[in-house]
This record gives C-alpha cells, structure tokens and sequence, in this order.
C-alpha cells in the first residue's frame, strides 16, 4: 500500500517534472525564435494571467470586490523600477528633482527587487485592506477604488521618490518569457494550493455566507486580509514585470481603466475559476492586440477608411457584451477544466446510461 | 455560586436594547449540561434576538452569558464558536456554492493547527490534519445520513436535507453547546418526525446541550425536557412541558390576547 502510493509520487512527480521541462524548453524556443512583438505579447499575457488570479482570489473565491488592483500595480512597478534602475539612470532621470537616499545609490537584482516589490504592496495592501474590508461588497469596491486613486496621487505628488508626473524611464529591461511565465506558474501554482486548502475553503464559505462562515468558528478578518493581501501581493510583482517589460512607467498608467481591464479578464473567465483566469487573461490581451487592425486606415473594395482610434474597444466591449450575454458567469462560471472534469463527463455518461437520473 | 458555573449555558438579566424598542429584556436561563431545553414565543417574541446575543451576532445592552462559567459575552461569533457554542440559522444559510462534504469541512476549520504556509506546501501536519478532517466529516455525513449526496453542491439539495446539513456543520465545530433555530420550520410531518429523532441522537452521542427554538408544538413538548416561553421581549412562563401546556399566561399568548396565533 505505501510502496503503491510512494510509486504513484514519484510518477506524479516525474511527469511533473517533464511537463516543467517542456514548458521552459517552448519558452526558450519562442524566446529566441519568435520576433520581439509577438514574444511581447506573450509576455503580457503571463504578467496579467498572475495579475487577474490575484483579483479573482479577492473578488472571485473570497467575495471581496476590490478595485484597488491598479495601485497595487503602481506601488509594484515603482519599487521594482526603483531598485533595479542604475544609479546613473536614476541621476540623469530625475532631472528636476533629485531622488532621496537611499535609493539614488543603490541597485538591485531582478528577482530581490521583485520579492521587495511584493511585500511592499502586501503591505500597502494590508494597510488599505485592514480598515476596507469592514465594508461590504460595492462600499467595499468604491473605497479600493479611492485608495487606488490617492496611491496615483501620491505617486504624481512625491517628486523625490517617484519623479512626479515624469515618471521613470530607462528601467532596465530584466523582464523576458522565463521571468513573466514563471510568475504565471507561481501564481497558477499558488491558486491552486491555496483555494483547495482548508483556508481556501473558508474564503469560499465567507463568499457565500459571511454570517454563517463567522458563526462556524471562521476568523473574518484574518482570512479577508489574507486574501486582499496576496492579491495585493500578485499584483505588486505583475506590475513589477510589467514596468521592466515597457521600461517606462508614469502614474496615469495605473488609472482606473487598469483595474478595469483586469477585472474583465476575471469576469470573463469566471469568477472563482483558475482556469478560466488564465483562458481569458491570455485571450483578452492577444485580442486587445489583434484588434489593432481596425484601427489602420485601409482600403476595402476601393473605398478608403481612415483608421478611427479607440475603435478596436468598441469592437471590444461589444464582444464582452456578447459573451456576456451567452455566458453570464464567464467562460468558466467557478469550475476548472482540468482532468477532474473530463473524468466528471465520463462518469456523468455513465450515470445517464445506468439509471436516469439527474 | 458554584451551582452556576456547572451549568452549561447562563444567561444573566439579559436587555437587548435596539433604539426605543427592548426586544428581550429581563432575559434569564439556566440550562444544565445534557440538557435539551426549548425556547419558545409568538413571532416576534424575541427569540431569535436572544439567539443572536448567545452566539455573540450581537452584544447585549445589559447582562452576561456564560458558557460553563466562562463569561463569553461580548466576543466575537467566531470566537465564541470556538469556545463551543454552535448554531444553526432560521433561514437556512448554507454556503450554497460548496459541496455538501465542503460545507462540514468548513466547520472543521476552526481546529486547524497547520499554518497557511504549511497548507500551501502540503507539509505533513497539514496533510495529517485534513485526511482527518475528511474522515470525521464523512462520518458526520454518515450520521445525519447524507453520505450518499456528499458530493452535491448545498444549494441543489431539498430542503429538508439542507436542514441537516447545517446540524452537521455545526456538529463539526465540536461544540459543547448546540442552538437550533427552528430546525423543523417547512418539514412535512414525516421530516419532522426523523428530525426529532436526529436532534435526540445527536445530544447522546455527542455529549452536546441543546438550546431549540421552535414554533412547532409538537417538537418541543416532545423532545424538551423544560423550556422558557418568551412574549414581547419577557419570560411569561418557565418550566416542563405539562406545566406549559395548563399555564394561563402561555395559553393567552398563543391563542388569544391580540397576538396573532401561529396554526
């Protein structure tokens, strides 16, 4: 029986294992192969595949409708941005205003840099989830959304840490498919555990019934907390990468359309599915790019179209209405694709053939 | 004062106090350890209200409760279900997106000892912790007999089963004292009958106090063993079920006296 069960492990884990290799060797191929707009692309896709997980643990599986993601982004991108730019970066970027000490002398590595990154959003976040989540759902999403703003306001306001309105340019360009899918992984990975764990368990009952959950012994605070803090967290290292992928950031990029677009993403695969985040975060970002399209001026049967800005959002929003309409709980509503559900459908069949029923 | 700390559940000159309106006041109980007590009123009595100040939803304006001694007044309801007391809910609160099996594995939470970062790396006391917190909710399961919809998502059970599954849940926070607000409400004669017996077995196989609210008379002349009538926020009566059933005050409540009586 433990010789069976060890056996199973280590299958499990050599085919794990194989699957890891092959994922990184498919990296290392479109890295070095594919060219740079479409490896851009994709790298967009893993670093908002984290992002939208991290939203749908709040909003999805724990019932917390947070709109506070795109300061949580900002705080991210700017720590990282600033421990990893170099020093002389830094002095010929902060042209007005010098940059305060310690951080006009310093430069970090990637990867400390981002674990900085996200304990200081972690932090912002449980600073600005600790008061927040005494608030129900759309109180609860107006006041994210206004601790959002003032983080931009600050950003904009402290010109010794930030630059202002300037922004940083010149971040170095650390991020590449190893570093923003391995993000994806992580947090994939870390969604996984965490929402089929007990405390996820809990999250999910405090979504459904607060009252109920609280009555059965569970701790609100702390598990409302946990989950606006790792979500803040998942947010802080995605907006890491994603100001070391564009290499330049500013506080208007972390505007409420932002949240906006990462909510849909999480709308759109289904809140309270991991699956479904991942589907739609990838889709939403490819298609925001395929679209660009129908914003060239072209010819069509002669006729000349002038290119019309903005068009590919409403060609956007009105395929979210669309899908929308069809699958009112996203793509995936809270369930999975994975092995479990095929299985599920076989033995659904098989039900249906035995006895009818259900 | 000895007496008082053996008991399983006080309440001390409880006074809820909302506004203008006193929806319990005066409000004692004395209840043994092992006993099943029932508490009952005309709607709007304040029932509920005094449910609601033992599980700790709300905090009296005045008086104590205490749970074997201890005073627990005042905390918080996940505190207080952590030091034993559990609940049910009038109208049924399930997690409805959760299995029924999910639904008692979330009472179960309480007790875990394994810390998230445990959880999330699978240590072996997490995993230790949650083979048995399957077990013995599968054996909760077994109990109240829903081991075979283990699996079914709470919302798509029937009612009478939803039911069951909040005793189960409840069970599962291991609770010393258990409340039940009108579990048999919408059961069919048949349910009902079942239920009772449920509610008798539970109390001896877990060692568990009841404290049942219950509009159906049946129920509580049956099962309680003494119960305390309660009518506009006041005790009228206190006693066993015979001394209940012939006592004017109870008897004018429910059927006549301008109160609008149920049935």
């Amino acid at each position: 029986m433990t010789g069976n069960r060890s056996n199973n492990f280590v299958r499990k884990a050599g085919i794990a294992l194989a699957l890891l290799i092959a994922f990184y060797l498919c990296l290392f191929w479109v890295q070095t192969g594919w060219d740079v707009y479409k490896v851009r692309i994709l790298n967009l896709s893993a670093i908002y595949i984290g992002i939208t997980l991290g939203l749908n643990l709040c909003n999805g599986f724990a019932g917390q409708f947070s709109l506070g993601i795109a300061g949580f982004m900002a705080v991210g991108a700017y720590t990282t941005a600033l421990l990893t730019m170099s020093p002389q970066t830094k002095a010929a970027v902060f042209f007005i205003d010098p940059l305060i000490w310690p951080l006009n002398s310093i430069q970090w590595g990637f990867l400390p840099a981002l674990l900085m990154a996200g304990l200081v959003s972690g932090l912002v976040g449980f600073a600005v989830g600790a008061p927040a989540i005494r608030f129900r759902d759309d109180y609860l999403g107006i006041t994210t959304l206004g601790f959002a703003e003032i983080i931009r306001v600050v950003f904009t306001n402290t010109r010794t840490i930030t630059n202002g309105a300037l922004g940083l340019k010149g971040i170095p360009p650390h991020t590449d498919l190893y570093w923003s899918w391995t993000f994806a992984l992580v947090c994939v990975l870390l969604m996984v555990r965490l929402t089929n764990s007990s405390y996820g368990r809990a999250l999910k009952a405090i979504r459904d019934d607060e009252v109920a959950a609280e009555a059965m012994g569970v701790n609100l605070f702390y598990h409302k907390c946990l989950a606006f803090v790792i979500s803040a967290m998942m947010a802080g290292v995605g907006g890491g990468l994603l100001g070391n992928l564009i290499t330049t950031i500013d506080p208007n990029m972390f505007r409420f359309p932002l949240t906006f677009t990462v909510l849909m993403m999480a709308v759109l695969g289904g809140l309270g599915s991991i699956t479904g985040s991942v589907i739609a975060a990838t889709l939403v970002t490819v298609a925001m790019e395929v679209l660009r399209v129908l914003e060239e001026p072209r010819v069509i049967l002669g006729i000349f179209l002038p290119g019309i800005p903005g068009m590919r959002m409403v060609v956007f929003s009105i395929a979210l209405m669309v899908v929308i309409l069809f699958y009112p709980k996203g793509f995936m509503g809270d369930r999975e694709l994975g092995l479990d559900s095929f299985r599920n459908l076989a033995a659904r069949f098989r039900r249906t053939f035995l006895r009818k029923q259900v | 004062m000895s007496k008082i700390n053996d008991l399983a559940l006080v309440c001390e000159n409880i006074r809820m106090q909302f506004g203008g309106l006193a929806a319990v006041s005066n409000f004692d109980l004395l209840i043994p350890e092992g006993a099943l007590y029932g508490l009952i009123g005309p709607n709007g009595a304040g029932k509920t209200t005094v449910f609601n100040v033992i599980s700790g939803v709300l905090n009296p304006t005045e008086g104590r409760v205490r749970l074997f001694g201890t005073d627990v007044t005042g905390l918080s309801p996940d505190e207080i279900a952590r030091r034993g007391i559990a609940r049910t809910f009038q109208n049924i609160r399930l997690f409805r997106n959760l299995t029924v099996l999910e639904n008692v594995l979330v009472g179960h939470h309480l007790r875990r000892e394994a810390t998230l970062g445990e959880a999330l790396l699978a240590f072996p006391r997490y995993r230790r912790e949650e083979s048995d917190m399957l077990r013995t909710s599968q054996e909760l399961l077994e109990d109240v007999g829903l081991e075979d919809v283990a699996h079914y998502r709470a919302s798509a059970l029937p009612y009478g089963q939803q039911r069951r599954l909040e005793i189960a849940r409840a069970l599962a926070t291991k609770p010393r004292v258990l409340l039940l607000d009108e579990p048999a409400a919408g059961m069919n004669p048949a349910e009902t009958e079942q239920l009772m017996q449920l509610i008798l077995d539970v109390r001896d196989r877990f060692n568990l106090t009841i404290l049942l609210i219950e509009h159906e008379m049946k129920v509580v002349m049956n099962i309680c063993e003494r119960m305390t009538v309660l009518d506009h926020g006041q005790i009228i009566a206190e006693g066993t079920p015979s001394e209940i059933q012939s006592d004017e005050k109870v008897i004018k409540a429910y059927l006549g006296g301008g109160v609008i009586a149920r049935h």
